[in-house]
């Protein structure tokens, strides 16, 4: 059986990448399971989903901790302690990393030992779909090293676009882009055993209402969890065109742009998570959105 | 029944009141419209307030160890928030009575909730609040459907919307194939002190209804039409945008009523055609593409010119 883990963020198509894969294989004659996990979080935030693909029915339940082939659609993930995508990858197991880095550079750069891929989605989806959804670009990635077919692959997305939405442009898009990515790719061959270790089960002890439920006494601490990393452009102001009229201040639902000392606007970026509204509303232009280059 | 005497109101968005009482960093989308109605109705009500928040999107806001408040919040289950209201608001009471709180450090009870608890399952119990006078806000930031369960159709989806469970096909292709519910009115109809139709485009027009609000005891009632990127399908740089047209196409009217008395607060001094709004979402997609549903485009027009029609609005 091949175990299959995307991670990625909401709003980013973990959940259809997923999905993709599976379709992929049971319409080449493979049984397969598909399923999303969610936090308590919103479209930005760290998500993961899963895929498991055998030739014989699959009893396996539950997330994948023992992962063959991890697929790393947000390279900001790698440095998450909260989503840890490399934890539980297999002896010969292998990494996908959405990123602008060579397999060299980010085997490198993140210490990782296992055979490592790249490819940079992001720049693919912005280019060929006009967009950072990778939900096909990955399910295209994850088939090819999981070693279906191009054809399986075609169908799943043709499948699976369909379901989801009527623009046939788009899913046309969709199609060619998966399948470039998927010839980006070189076979390779998984030397990860099938099997799977016993995990340990554990139990949670019944405690009062007054332990177990959560209680917060402090004053307005989100700021720590620094959301600057869902960011896929950050907003860059250019003060020659700015009029500090505080437009972007005004319209920010976070809250996070505030004021230099020459009266200008800035945008806390630990917190940022570039939705932009900033761009959008500047009445001179003078706010732009730059894609984010990470690590 | 006055409390206390009218604010003086904001004239223009340089002039919003510049306290932050909701910070930065909450696990909401980027780009989500309620937050930014949110922060706007805060900058108003201040921070001596208790949030009672029933299930949905924003009871994601306060997260163990996490809070971006810097007043009280308590959560609820999702028809409940404003009986969970009345259980603050009397136990604040009471300590006031025994003199263990002074009135002056009073709180006030604000009750936070979407659209599928607003419209659905907590109408009954904010009927009997509203019923009974509790003296407390209530915000519903209205997305159209079940946004934090992944946009189910609620009783706020409009028509044409493509939901969840509203899945555009043979049978029903323009997807939700009758109106939302008209709670404005449902709510109105029990006469209360203060209701008000608020948009996080018009931050300006928000905070003078909040002002206003102010000086009545008993219920005060906002609801705010937010535009929600993921359920919306649409990009998170155009929420206020998105929340402009739904005015400037006169979909979402900005009212408030005294007392039953209703009267609109800003009027389009020309209408924008509807399909303005409708086509820059996805949920409206199947609308346009692969063919264009026309009748059901007309229908949607016809329903925003009755509205104003009825008013004798429609210049
Ligand atoms: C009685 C009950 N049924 C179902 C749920 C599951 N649930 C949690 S949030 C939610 C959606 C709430 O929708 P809405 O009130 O529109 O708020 P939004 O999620 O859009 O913010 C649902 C159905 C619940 N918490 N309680
Ligand atoms: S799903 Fe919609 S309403 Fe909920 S947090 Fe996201 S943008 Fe806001």
């Amino acid at each position: 059986m091949l175990r299959v883990r995307f991670h990625g963020r909401g709003g980013q198509g973990v959940k259809v990448a997923s999905r993709v894969l599976g379709t992929a294989a049971f319409s080449q004659g493979c049984y397969a399971q598909d399923f999303p996990l969610y936090g308590a979080e919103r479209r930005g935030a760290p998500i993961t989903s899963f895929t498991r693909i055998s030739r014989e029915p699959i009893m396996e339940r539950g997330v994948i901790s023992q992962a063959d082939i991890v697929i790393v659609m947000d390279e900001t993930l790698l440095h998450d302690p909260m989503a840890m995508p490399l934890s539980g990858l297999k002896k010969g197991g292998i990494v996908f990393i959405n990123t602008s880095h060579s397999q060299e550079e980010a085997g490198a750069e993140y210490k990782i030992t296992a055979w490592v891929i790249t490819l940079d989605l992001t720049k693919i989806g912005i280019e060929m779909l006009g967009r950072n959804i990778l939900s096909t670009l990955a399910g295209a990635v994850a088939s090819r090293i999981a070693g279906l077919e191009e054809d399986s692959l075609r169908h799943a997305v043709e499948k699976e676009m369909s379901d989801i939405m009527t623009d046939r442009e788009l899913i046309e898009k969709n199609i060619e882009a998966s399948l470039y990515c998927y010839n980006a790719i070189p076979p390779v061959e998984i030397k990860t055993s099938g099997t799977r270790e016993a995990g340990t089960v554990i139990t949670m002890p019944f405690e009062t209402a007054g332990v177990s439920s959560p209680a917060i006494y402090a004053i307005g601490n989100t700021p720590l969890r620094k959301t600057g990393n869902w960011r896929v452009f950050r907003p860059v102001w250019n003060y020659d065109a700015c009029t500090k009229c505080m437009m972007c201040a005004a319209r920010c639902p976070e809250g996070c742009i505030l004021v230099n000392e020459e009266g200008f606007p800035y945008t806390d970026y630990e917190n940022c998570k570039g939705c932009l509204i900033c761009v959008e509303e500047c009445p001179t232009k003078a706010v732009k959105g730059v894609l984010e280059v990470h690590a | 029944m006055e409390k206390t005497p009218e604010a003086a109101p904001v004239r223009s968005i340089k002039d919003l009141p510049s306290e932050e009482n909701i910070l930065p960093g909450t696990p909401v989308c980027a780009g989500c419209g309620g937050l930014l109605t949110l922060r706007y109705c805060l900058k108003a009500l201040g921070s001596n307030v208790v949030i009672v928040n029933a299930a949905g999107c924003f009871t994601l806001l306060s997260i163990y160890p996490f809070t971006p408040f810097k007043s009280s919040w308590l959560y609820t289950a999702m028809a409940c928030a404003p009986a969970g209201a009345q259980g603050v608001r009397d136990a604040l009471d009471v300590l006031i009575e025994k003199e263990r709180l002074d009135p002056e450090d009073d709180l006030k009870v604000v009750v936070l909730t979407g659209d599928g608890a607003a419209y659905g399952m907590g109408l009954a119990s904010t009927s009997a609040a509203i019923h009974r006078n509790l003296d407390f806000y209530y915000i519903c930031y209205n997305n159209e459907a079940y946004g934090n369960t992944g946009f189910q159709q609620s009783e706020a989806t409009p028509f044409g919307s493509k939901t969840g469970t509203t899945p555009p096909g043979k049978t029903s292709p323009a997807g939700k194939d009758f109106p939302e519910k008209d709670l404005f009115e449902i709510w109105n109809s029990h006469k209360p002190p203060y209701l008000a139709t608020i948009s996080p485009a018009h931050p300006v027009d928000l905070i003078n209804k909040f002002k206003k609000a102010e000086k009545y005891r008993g219920p005060k009632l906002f609801i705010a039409l937010s535009p929600c990127p993921p359920g919306w399908a649409t990009d998170p740089s155009l929420s206020v945008k998105l929340a402009k047209l739904s005015v400037d196409t006169g979909i979402w009217a900005l009212k408030e009523s005294v007392y039953g008395e209703v009267e609109h607060t800003y009027i389009p001094k020309s209408f924008k055609p509807v399909e303005d709004y409708l086509k820059l979402q996805g949920r409206f997609a199947h609308l346009f593409k692969p063919t264009r549903q026309e009748e059901t485009l007309k229908r949607i027009q016809e329903m925003v010119d009755d509205y104003w029609n009825r008013y004798k609005l429609l210049l």
